[in-house]
């Protein structure tokens, strides 16, 4: 049996979709997860768990059109205190767009750093729409996928997986308007406020 | 507005060009993006981490002529210009459009522009080609009408800006 250790690379990860993203992955893997965050000064404590565990599992949000900060950071020390023993690594990332293919440039960095540092690569899950699509009814589009994904790291039958809103562009579009205007309205700042053409 | 923004210091920033405005991030202090949207929806168009980065945003935004100029890593730019990119996201709003059949952010006061992209250090043919995708999506993002990425040696940095503010300064 095979044991998963699950590292949230999100910059708020205390905070995050990631987490929550996390939560449900270790609900539905019948392996024992770990649940970690990568912080500014618990790199190396994570590199050296690594050797104990079959799978990790990076969590973490698309940013820019790529890996977040936090992980560039991590996978640099990581890369300068290899495991004796390399488990698999698979990765699930979620962005705000609602095209889950936004996040195929992260996947592609995750899967050069394998090669380049002796990790096999597992399982790959892209979530679009990532903000906001736990607190909609189509969570349990979310669900499902979540599920394939985690048996396939379970049965070590690794593969690539995606899911978002089923909805249209413009309907997402709508959507996203609403959610982020209350957003703003729980800080006392309207939609006309929002939409400020003015930078700094 | 013609920008250079370099994640190191080069001799050519210490020249008389009176047409450009050079940002070398290694002087300046950058903390990076805790995710928080304030930007967004506490102080829109303003990070509420009140650092260099502050600075730096407002002039990328302005320039119609931009000069990325970043050492790579697992095909992506390395820390100090993906911290400098992260922090700006306040030159866009939270709302969504459509662009090229993709969702995108409305971007506020952006000037459109041509970009050239120097990513520089020990590259291999792959992940040269993970960059050349991540600068395509950050076209859309980062309002580039036109673009080029050119992938050279550390040592031949200093000469590549140089080439470049020659043509943009004919
Ligand atoms: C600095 C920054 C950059 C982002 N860049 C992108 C992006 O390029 N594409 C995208 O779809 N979402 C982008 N997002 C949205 C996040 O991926 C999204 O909000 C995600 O749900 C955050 O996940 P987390 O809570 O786990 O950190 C960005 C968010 C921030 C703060």
């Amino acid at each position: 049996m095979g044991n998963v250790m699950i590292i949230n690379a999100s910059p708020r990860a205390p905070k995050s979709n990631s987490k929550e993203y996390a939560k449900l992955f270790a609900q539905y893997c019948q392996l024992q997860t770990e649940y970690c965050e990568v912080k500014k000064s618990n790199h190396l404590e994570l590199c050296h768990m690594m050797a104990g565990f079959s799978d990790v599992l990076f969590v973490f949000p698309l940013y820019a059109d790529s890996i977040p900060v936090t992980l560039l950071n991590f996978l640099k020390t990581l890369e300068a205190n290899l495991p004796q023993t390399k488990p698999t690594i698979s990765v699930m990332i979620n962005c705000g767009f609602i095209e889950p293919q936004q996040n195929d440039t992260a996947v592609a960095m995750l899967q050069l750093f394998c090669r380049k540092n002796g990790f096999p690569f597992g399982s790959a899950f892209k979530i679009g729409s990532g903000e906001a699509i736990l607190t909609t009814p189509f969570r349990i589009f979310l669900k499902a996928k979540m599920k394939k994904f985690s048996t396939s790291i379970q049965n070590r039958k690794y593969g690539t997986f995606q899911v978002t809103m089923p909805i249209s562009k413009r309907m997402f579009i709508a959507a996203s308007s609403s959610y982020w205007e209350n957003y703003g309205k729980k800080h006392g700042i309207s939609k006309e406020e929002m939409s400020t053409m003015q930078i700094e | 507005m013609k920008l250079v923004l370099s994640d190191r210091n080069l001799d050519v920033f210490q020249e008389h060009h009176p047409t450009f405005d050079f940002i070398d991030l290694s002087k300046l202090q950058i903390s990076n993006c805790v995710g928080c949207f304030g930007c967004w929806t506490k102080t829109p168009g303003k990070c509420v981490i009140r650092d260099d980065a502050v600075n730096v945003y407002p002039r990328i935004a302005a320039s119609d002529r931009i000069m990325y100029v970043s050492k790579l890593q697992y095909g992506g730019y390395d820390t100090v210009m993906k911290t400098m990119l992260e922090r700006s996201i306040p030159v866009q709003q939270a709302f969504i459009r459509l662009l090229h059949g993709e969702t995108h952010h409305i971007q506020r006061n952006v000037v459109p522009k041509e970009a050239v992209i120097i990513g520089y250090g020990n590259t291999s043919s792959e992940e040269k080609q993970i960059f050349r995708h991540l600068v395509e999506r950050n076209a859309k993002n980062m309002c580039f009408e036109r673009y080029q990425v050119k992938f050279v040696a550390e040592n031949e940095v200093e000469q590549a800006v140089r080439n470049e503010v020659a043509v943009w300064e004919t």
